[in-house]
């Protein structure tokens, strides 16, 4: 069995105020650090573990500048084969042009899979649209959020998809096809920086991202950045921490939860 | 006639409160309603789409993209094509709309919150709505949108008459490539969050699993029960069964105070009707503070270990 992962190189703004520059123009990442996006971590992962149990190999594919190559040598580090950067210095906000590149490297470069497994979003634009678009365009089964993979049979898998409210739905998926994969569908290996160190020895190959992009225009633009809008907001609690807290168990004692 | 298709979410017989804010979109929008909707005995208001599409398919089927994809060809066949087919933005509507932007090459937006008619700006959320996108078409032609729970309802109106239904013929509801087997509910444990009054809840700002047992102990000091946030059950820090968002449970305490949770839609979606939310995070923009009544900006560590010190002493 043959996997492709894509996995993205995104900011880890959690923990980060996020400015907005530029009269909305940009958002300022410049002093934020960058890591894979997690759900792809997931992704590669699950591609890893199917590959150690049945054969085979995972090929992980990333879009960006030279930078993104940090995200194939963990990708390698985890257990891929092969990693390929596909290089360009601006990334569309469109993810149909990203996936009309990815598309055509599959194809033009003859790269064998089973499946393509991405993350289910990535945590930078939430589009969670890279999966089924590339399905569609391969005219191939596609399956989202999956958050167990039960059985890989001959010929397809059998996977359960996460709905809402705790309910799942278990299908059946033919190979060859395209899941994005769920957080929390396995618990992803730890990566030592001696195994980051190993892994930058295995050759990377590098393609021009607009080589393959084959004139695809975007078909949406993003004209501009806001904040959300306030909406009244909390009441702030301000002073020393002592004081804070004893404010804090005020409001549980007045909210009848607390004695 | 321009129009809006909405493709509705119908999941086990109910007709999901989602499809309010698609059907919501498209009259601000100021497009016509179009229902695509499955076979089936679940209540629809009629008065508040312009007209109803019967693919007669099973729910399973109806739900399946690569049904759904020919579905929408052949309302595309008979009615022309929209200028707007609309999602929810659910497991299964990012999954349907997305799949048919790539099969049908059609630009797509997702999770769109906000909707500017004069200037057709599409607001979506980026990193976890501390910033939004503000996407226009770049050229004219229809685009798919998968709508945020909660944001367009209110647009839903009434047309003061029920709409027309029309039968949507010959779609075949199984495919080769992919079949629906069972529903797989949550195995049900000791546990049930929706039931407590005062719920102490974990975010990944807490920094790791070895915080936990201290907030434990907190929660036995307050009598509180301890819930939590995606991030938190994906690292398995948590069980499953104590996840609070739209894919864990959804809970009205009195009290919902909300430790390292920055508060990603899908979390909020969960916990927004609580009598009173009280929030700590070290980020002053973490959009939690938008739906909390009392917020605190700091470590949630440093405040849960200020508390216990004040219990116990």
């Amino acid at each position: 069995m043959n996997i492709v992962v894509f996995a993205k190189r995104v900011a880890a703004t959690q923990e980060e105020e996020l400015r907005i520059t530029g009269d909305g123009k940009a958002v300022d990442l410049s002093k934020i650090p960058f890591k894979m996006n997690d759900w792809d971590n997931y992704a590669v992962e699950e591609a890893v573990k199917i590959v150690e149990a049945k054969g085979g190999t995972v090929t992980a594919i990333t879009i960006g500048n030279q930078d993104s190559d940090e995200i194939l040598r963990r990708a390698i580090a985890m257990g891929a084969k092969d990693g390929f950067l596909m290089e360009t210095v601006e990334v569309s906000d469109d993810p149909a042009v990203r996936v009309e590149a990815i598309s055509n490297l599959l194809n033009k470069e003859n790269i064998p899979f089973d499946a393509v497994f991405t993350g289910v979003q990535a945590e930078d634009d939430q589009f969670a649209a890279t999966g089924g678009i590339l399905a569609g365009k391969l005219g191939i089964p596609y399956a989202s959020m999956v958050i167990g993979i039960d059985a890989v049979e001959e010929g397809h898998f059998i996977v359960r998809r996460e709905l809402e409210g705790g309910l799942q739905e278990r299908i059946k998926v033919k190979i060859p096809c395209v899941l994005s994969i769920q957080s929390g569908i396995n618990e992803p290996r730890y990566v030592s920086i001696m195994g980051i160190r190993k892994a930058s020895k295995v050759e990377r190959k590098t393609f021009k991202f607009n080589d393959y992009r084959a004139g695809q225009e975007a078909m949406i633009e993003l004209v501009r950045w806001s904040y959300p809008e306030k909406k009244g907001g909390a009441k702030i609690l301000t002073g020393e921490m002592d004081g804070i807290c004893r404010e804090l168990l005020g409001i549980l004692k007045e909210k009848g939860v607390y004695q | 006639m321009s129009y809006a298709l909405i493709v509705s979410e119908v999941r086990r017989g109910q007709f999901d409160e989602r499809n309010l804010d698609s059907i919501g979109f498209a009259n601000l929008a100021g497009k016509a309603a179009y229902l695509l909707v499955p076979q089936g005995d679940y209540a629809i208001d009629k008065g508040s789409v312009d007209l109803i599409i019967d693919t007669g398919l099973t729910e399973s089927a109806f739900l399946n993209p690569l049904v759904m994809v020919d579905a929408i060809t052949k309302v595309i066949d008979t009615a022309g094509m929209p200028d707007l087919i609309v999602f929810t933005h659910s497991s299964s509507g990012v999954e349907l709309a997305t799949y048919t932007a790539g099969r049908k090459a059609l630009p797509i937006i997702t999770d769109v919150s906000g909707y500017d008619k004069n200037e057709a700006i599409f607001y979506k959320s980026y990193y976890s709505d501390k910033v939004f996108g503000q996407f226009r078409k770049a050229k004219e032609g229809p685009v798919i949108v998968t709508v945020r729970s909660g944001s367009f309802r209110e647009f839903v109106s009434d047309r003061g008459k029920a709409a027309d239904t029309k039968a949507l013929e010959g779609i075949s509801g199984s495919v080769e490539g992919r079949e629906f087997i069972e529903y797989v509910e949550e195995a049900k444990t000791g546990v049930d969050i929706t039931k407590a009054e005062f719920l102490l809840s974990l975010g990944r700002g807490i920094g790791n699993k070895d915080e936990i047992p201290v907030y434990e102990e907190l929660a036995g000091i307050l009598k509180a029960t301890i819930s939590g946030s995606r991030p938190v059950i994906d690292k398995q820090w948590l069980p499953k069964e104590r996840q609070v968002g739209t894919s864990g449970k959804t809970v009205k305490p009195k009290v919902y105070l909300a430790m390292g949770i920055s508060g990603a839609f899908q979390h909020i979606a969960g916990m927004k009707d609580s009598d009173c939310i009280i929030a700590v995070n070290k980020d002053p923009d973490a959009p939690i503070f938008q739906y909390a009544h009392y917020g605190i900006i700091g470590d949630a560590n440093k405040v849960r270990d200020k508390l216990k010190d004040i219990l116990k002493g």
